[in-house]
């Protein structure tokens, strides 16, 4: 459902989704990105990293998630977070959502 | 305050808009689950919702409340439930147009205190048909009962797969916050029943509206007419819920000949011919005179109360109060609408003058609503429903169930009646799923030949008519 894939060298973490992200699923996600964020602050003498989320493979969006986008798009700070190969469906999910404007979304 | 305010709007309708995105990706069938969800679980609670309503509000009688509620939900889902509002919803090979069904977005729905939690049920059930989150905001006076309803709903909702915040309930109180919402950018449409100020907000607002307003429907019994089956339907539908439907029946207007006759009938089923003093005082009560607006305070009461709150008191079982009046307008309060068992009974010298009667009826504050008539004369049925201003002219039936839709007709089962242009409405129709969906029309290439045959130039020449081009339109080649 999740996996991440941190570039330490350009400080830019991937992280990659797959499969419907559900209310269900959404807690779980939202838990493991703050680890991975915990981590990376732990770890590193570097800022926060820049974020990617490849939404290649998603099939289907909860509120929930968007919400996590919207959460990690503050956490970042604009220019820092992109949401990318979103197929037709989820650009459109993003646009009514209202998102569009605010997000990096391609 | 003012901005606290616009922060929690904000909020709200951040919630609804991320409903919105995630609901526009449930298929037809995954959409369908959603719906039969909420009907069974609002079904199953009718008749608790239905006391919690009469008990809260203090208006109309609960048993009734628990029909209400069953045809907002059983009625209006066997009318919605086959309906296909999700994707590709037509596909017409001849015209070469495909129709596809898109959904509007949040949609602000205000109920109103006579059919709380029916209406609210029903609205919920049509904007979740359609892909819709919607925003309520109930009356005040119904606010605990529409809020628990809305409740059992989201429950059933979220259990068959709808999106978070598809159903939220507006808090009760701020005529400010209300207006705010409904003006809120991200409002996609509001769906208003209640009074005339009530709409005249929702299509003030700057968002598109559906608002829907009073009525004051008279009825017409025809010399051709059952008299005691007429009287009989019109008590039932009178005397539902005490009066609270906008559609129920406002004035009896009959000929002179059968007038003694209808009176009898009333009187012989039950209802009670007040005197000159009576009607004096049951107007006074009813209509406010500073504003000239309908005291909530006769709103669903009885009419045995109606009678003790005025001062006089009526048999035991009396089922409807008759004003026998002679004229229509402010100086006659009882021609006015009101949504209690108060009928103005009028009897006209002939037919013309009756037709006339309804029609200043009609316009009295109704125009566009219902009106009812109860004829075997086809002709006069025909003739009568020209002459009237109504959405819904409902023949042979109690206006209330008839106008309302799915019991005695086939008309599809709403509470939500549009009143068209007179009412400042923009339908007619019985509100239902179908007003809640943008349809998009994929238009494929089919050249218009007649047209396209015509030297394109000629149009340039001055010299030649609408004759000219009509012809080479219509040419055949």
């Amino acid at each position: 459902m999740i996996s991440f894939n941190h570039d330490t060298a350009n400080n830019q973490l991937t992280i990659r989704f797959n499969g419907r992200l559900d209310t269900l699923s959404c807690p779980d996600i939202q838990s493991a990105i703050n680890d991975k964020f915990s981590k990376i602050r732990k770890e590193g003498k570097q800022d926060g990293p820049k974020v990617v989320f490849n939404m290649q493979e998603v099939t289907f969006i909860s509120s929930s998630f968007i919400r996590i986008c919207l959460t990690t798009f503050h956490g970042c700070g604009k220019g820092n977070f992109a949401i990318l190969n979103c197929d037709p469906f989820l650009k459109k999910t993003f646009k009514i959502a209202g998102l569009d404007d605010l997000l990096t979304v391609s | 305050m003012t901005e606290q305010l616009y922060g929690k709007a904000d909020e709200l309708l951040e919630k609804a808009v991320f409903a919105a995105a995630e609901f526009q990706q449930l298929d037809q069938q995954q959409t369908d689950r959603i719906v039969e969800n909420i009907f069974r679980a609002g079904f199953n609670n009718r008749v608790r919702l239905a006391k919690m309503a009469q008990e809260e509000t203090g208006i109309g009688i609960w048993q009734h409340k628990v029909i209400k509620n069953s045809v907002a939900t059983l009625l209006v889902y066997e009318n919605i439930k086959n309906e296909k509002t999700v994707g590709v919803i037509s596909d017409d090979e001849l015209t070469g147009i495909m129709e596809i069904a898109q959904p509007l977005g949040p949609i602000f729905a205000v109920t109103p205190v006579t059919n709380p939690t029916s209406t609210v049920m029903f609205k919920i059930l049509i904007c979740m048909k359609t892909r819709n989150p919607i925003l309520i905001s109930s009356h005040r006076g119904a606010a605990k009962s529409c809020t628990e309803t809305a409740r059992i709903c989201y429950e059933a909702a979220l259990e068959a797969g709808a999106p978070e915040d598809c159903i939220q309930m507006i808090p009760a109180g701020s005529r400010e916050f209300t207006q705010m919402v409904m003006a809120h950018p991200k409002i996609a449409l509001i769906l208003a029943t209640g009074g005339t100020g009530l709409v005249k907000a929702a299509y003030s607002s700057g968002n598109p509206a559906i608002g829907v307003g009073p009525g004051n429907v008279p009825v017409f019994i025809d010399v051709s007419a059952d008299i005691p089956f007429a009287v009989s339907n019109i008590i039932l539908s009178k005397s539902f819920d005490n009066g609270t439907i906008c559609a129920s029946e406002q004035s009896v207007v009959v000929e002179q000949g059968i007038a003694s006759q209808v009176r009898d009938e009333f009187i012989r089923q039950q209802c009670y011919f007040l005197s000159p003093e009576e009607i004096r005082l049951v107007g006074k009560f009813a209509i406010m005179v500073d504003t000239g607006t309908m005291n909530p305070f006769i709103v669903g009461q009885s009419a045995q109360v109606i009678a003790e709150k005025c001062g006089f008191s009526v048999p035991a079982g009396t089922k409807i109060l008759l004003a026998e009046l002679d004229g229509v307008g402010k100086e006659f309060p009882l021609s006015s609408e009101v949504l209690a068992p108060v009928l103005a009974f009028y009897p006209a010298k002939d037919y013309n003058e009756a037709i006339k009667l309804c029609i200043d009826l009609n316009y009295l504050g109704g125009i566009g609503h219902s009106a009812g008539i109860y004829a075997n004369d086809e002709k006069r049925i025909v003739e009568f429903s020209t002459l009237m201003n109504a959405g819904r002219i409902v023949v042979n039936t109690p206006t209330s169930q008839g106008a309302v839709g799915g019991i005695f007709n086939r008309l599809p089962p709403s509470l939500t009646l549009g009143c068209g242009t007179g009412g400042k409405n923009i339908t007619t129709e019985n509100i239902t799923a179908r007003h809640l969906i943008n349809i998009q029309r994929v238009c494929r290439r089919q050249p218009n030949e007649k047209f396209l045959s015509i030297d394109h130039t000629k149009f340039l020449d001055e010299s030649l008519d609408a004759g000219f081009f009509l012809m080479e339109y219509h040419k055949n080649h």
